[in-house]
């Protein structure tokens, strides 16, 4: 009902006294959440049934068998799965303060420095995979939403469809038509654009399916909002008002989702990761869960919840930028 | 749906012509070779086969074997045992040195024998735990290794991977750098490994070492190896037939039939101890001896595993040693066909007489109930599940309840299930070029000697002075009448029942030639190998 009044000139941005607080929350709250996500993979790993020592012992042979402890014996001497567990969790808590993420179980490397090689190839497919879903999104509301009935229904139901793809089925069928059948693209993933593509796809279409009907909701109300009728009536094109105006309302839900989307493509990802042969955190999580590699799988999820803060941080401002009534509130 | 459609789709491809249509024998210099295999291990080197697939790239062995089984000289060019059989004697070459510059001599190869036995490779602890007593250098080319006791299959044990030898130098720098990056003689470095992605290896071009079984001296034909992890068997697949790569590992049964025909396909039977059901005879109602066998009569092991593998891997009746080992018995193979009637007979005359309402013997009100815990994805492939799934069908006829448990990679490494007390069946397999893996098997499990690898739980001394009798021996004649005796009783006395041969492959693209497997644990070999066009 207001829409109106912010319509034509976006209001100037007030810095007001409200923002020192707002960061300082904002960053006690993170402290929060990286402190919670380690302690609750530090207690889930250390505490699983099993033992640890017997476990890397057998992964060291291929074996499945019991171990005696004189066998065990140095591998806890070694990591410190003798001491009380609360030792072995200010130990580690300890290790996180001072910047250390520790050494991986089962792969005698830094968890940083492995992080640091697996991390980029993420990033870049799951940035990749959020635009290519915006632009999916964006391109398709456009077009199809309250246009007639018909195509009203076929854009909505196309959004069900893709929103409910499988990644790996989507993955396969992508891979066998495009990369095997047709030859358009390489079978095996990389860096490169060419590369990228297919497993940008995999990940961008159900996410785009899923952001496009959040989007299609809201863009249907825009479209009624008065400020619609009185942009039309001043002679502006169908497009025009679609794009100019309608869309920044629009476009609130998929800015929120693109936030809790990143986070959920960077932990998804091995699917594709694995499919597409691509390097990546996703795959390096799979295998030290399997093992049981705490500082690695520790790493990983204090690195996933601190993509997750700063991506929540983005969206507000970017919900700022977007609607400044909010800057303003 | 989508097996069908991947299937369709490669197959597709296929119709429309290769990427190399036509391939000439004219030999090509260089070039690099790209290969693509399935798992990526935590390390180059260690205790796992995943780990000496990639360390035999890097690593010389003292021996290698032959498919016959014969050894072979390699970094050794002679050896002697002595009268006892307690003392090994090696000669080693005097002209090879490792990639850092470090010469071999006997004093590095004795400091191998000591990192492995302090815990460097839990594999050959395995092995050479209860043998292995000490070693030293005589000279700079002459080694002596002492053991505790006779082990005649110690040549055969040595050529595996799990034995390459490291520079000393390269030793001393510790776990992190070993783990990357491993230094040895043989006919590739490591260049770089991209974790998730690939490892690159580059030509040695001062090689002189290769075993006498190679099929030329001098350093490798192409300059390096692209050594790519392809995880997904359509991407694997998939990379050869678009010509992405040159090799691949493990050729997805479904496409076996399609890639012998466009393809050099090689398939490797596993020597060791095939996939099979040990049973726990310490507790439960396989304690009984009738019960194990009834238990083996029960289904018809053959017909599921050539259902279910489609004929790329082969059944194997003898649960204790494979085919393609030495010393194998194959009599013992063709025990327990299918007979319902006799399993029926075998369980009254145990005393599960009674039926309940579902059709399950039971013993003084007791249902008879077996527990399978497995390793899905990780010990067995989905394959493998599936020939479980149908023996639990089939022996339901006869009044077994069977419960499958699969069990996560964590857990079961973890040592879930490894107890007597929790589990009837172990199904499971390992990998050994000889008859001699009955002793890591079945040596006495003693609450003061422990042996975890005895997954049956079977101490009888009869079969363990069969079995040390073949290790001891040098006499083939001999040796083999002992291995196959000891096979015999674990059969006759329904220790062990087979299943089917650990098998891998690998398919060859046409523009690569003379691409071969070695024969103690089936690492592809790329020395020799070369391009044409």
């Amino acid at each position: 009902m207001t829409g109106s009044a912010v319509d034509e000139q976006p209001l100037k941005r007030r810095v007001g006294n409200g923002v020192l607080p707002r960061v300082l929350g904002r960053l006690a709250s993170a402290v929060l959440v990286l402190f919670a996500a380690a302690s609750a993979t530090f207690f889930a790993q250390a505490l699983l049934p099993g033992d640890r020592a017997t476990l890397l012992l057998n992964q060291r042979t291929g074996q499945t068998e019991a171990r005696s402890d004189e066998e065990l014996a140095p591998i806890r001497a070694e990591y410190g799965f003798d001491d009380p567990i609360l030792v072995q969790y200010a130990d580690y808590l300890g290790g996180l303060l001072s910047g250390r993420l520790g050494v991986s179980y089962q792969m005698h490397q830094p968890v940083e420095a492995l992080i640091a090689e697996q991390i980029p190839a993420t990033l870049l497919l799951t940035v990749t995979a959020l635009a290519v879903a915006w632009v999916l999104t964006l391109v398709w509301t456009i077009a199809t939403t309250r246009r007639s009935s018909r195509i009203d229904a076929i854009g909505s139901g196309v959004e069900t469809v893709a929103a409910g793809l499988p990644p790996y089925w989507l993955g396969v069928i992508l891979l066998v038509v495009f990369a095997l059948g047709l030859g358009w693209f390489p079978v095996i993933g990389g860096s490169e654009a060419a590369r990228l593509v297919l497993p940008a796809l995999t990940l961008g279409i159900p996410l785009a399916g899923f952001m496009g009907q959040a989007t299609r909701a809201a863009f249907e109300r825009a479209l009624e909002q008065p400020f619609v009728t009185s942009a039309r009536m001043r002679g502006m094109s169908d497009l025009g008002v679609r794009v100019r105006h309608v869309l920044r309302h629009a476009a609130l839900p998929g800015i929120t989702l693109s936030g809790w989307a990143l986070g959920s493509l960077i932990s998804g990802a091995v699917i594709v990761e694995t499919i597409f042969a691509r390097p990546g955190i996703g795959r390096v999580l799979v295998s030290a869960v399997n093992s049981r590699d705490l500082p690695v799988v520790g790493g990983i999820v204090i690195v996933v919840a601190l993509v997750y803060v700063v991506v929540n941080l983005l969206v507000d401002l970017a919900y700022s930028g977007v609607d400044p009534r909010l800057a303003t509130e | 749906m989508t097996a069908a459609a991947v299937s369709l789709g490669i197959a597709l491809l296929a119709g429309c012509s290769g990427p190399q249509a036509a391939v000439g024998d004219e030999r090509v210099e260089g070039g690099t070779i790209v290969y693509g295999h399935l798992q990526e291990p935590p390390c180059i080197f260690g205790g796992w086969v995943q780990q000496a697939y990639l360390s035999r790239q890097v690593l010389d062995s003292l021996v290698s074997l032959e498919d016959d089984g014969t050894v072979v000289p390699w970094l050794a060019t002679d050896w002697t045992v002595s009268e006892d059989q307690r003392t090994w004697t090696f000669t080693l070459r005097d002209d090879v040195s490792f990639t850092d510059g470090t010469p071999l001599d006997a004093q590095a190869v004795s400091d191998n024998f000591e990192y492995w036995l302090d815990g460097g490779n839990g594999t050959v602890q395995a092995y050479l735990a209860d043998y292995y007593e000490s070693s030293r250098a005589v000279d700079a080319t002459t080694l002596e290794v002492t053991l505790s006791a006779p082990y005649s299959p110690l040549l055969s044990v040595l050529s595996q991977g799990y034995f390459g030898i490291q520079s000393p130098t390269a030793l001393a720098r510790g776990n992190e750098a070993n783990c990357e990056q491993p230094v040895g003689t043989g006919p590739f470095t490591v260049a770089a490994w991209k974790r998730g992605e690939s490892v690159t290896f580059e030509r040695n071009d001062d090689y002189n070492s290769a075993p006498a079984n190679a099929r030329h001296d001098g350093p490798a034909y192409v300059e390096g190896i692209e050594w790519r992890f392809l995880p997904d068997s359509t991407t694997r697949y998939g990379s050869l037939v678009s010509g992405e790569t040159d090799v691949i590992y493990d050729v997805p049964s479904i496409e076996w039939a399609t890639a012998s025909e466009q393809f050099e396909v090689q398939r490797y039977i596993t020597p060791g101890r095939p996939v099979a059901l040990s049973f726990n005879t310490v507790e439960g109602p396989f304690v009984d001896e009738r019960v194990r066998q009834a238990f083996a009569f029960a289904s018809d092991r053959r017909a599921i595993v050539e259902t279910v593998f489609r004929g790329a891997v082969p059944f194997e009746g003898n649960g204790s040693v494979s085919q393609g080992t030495s010393n194998y018995n194959a009599e013992v193979a063709a025990a327990y066909p299918y007979d319902p009637n006799r399993a029926a007979e075998l369980l009254d005359a145990a005393g599960w007489s009674e039926t309940d309402a579902s059709g399950y013997r039971t013993k003084d009100g007791e249902t008879l109930e077996i527990v399978i815990p497995y390793g899905a994805g990780s010990i067995l492939t989905q394959e493998g599940s599936a020939v479980l799934q149908a023996i639990q069908q089939q022996v339901k006829d006869v009044g077994f309840k069977v419960t499958l448990i699969p069990v996560t990679q964590s857990e079961l490494f973890g040592g879930a299930y490894s107890q007597p007390d929790e589990r009837d069946i172990y199904v499971g397999y390992w990998t050994s070029p000889t008859a001699a893996i009955l002793h890591i098997n079945y040596r006495h499990h003693l609450p003061e000697s422990p042996n975890g690898a005895n997954s049956t739980f079977y101490n009888d001394d009869e079969l363990l002075a069969l079995i040390e009798g073949a290790n001891g021996t040098t006499e083939p004649s001999e040796q083999e009448r002992l291995y196959a005796e000891a096979q015999q009783l674990i059969s006759d006395r329904a220790v062990a029942v087979g299943l089917y041969t650990q098998t891998t492959s690998l398919a060859v693209g046409p523009q690569l030639r003379d691409v071969w497997l070695e024969a103690s644990q089936g690492e592809p070999v790329f020395h020799d190998a070369y391009f044409v066009q």
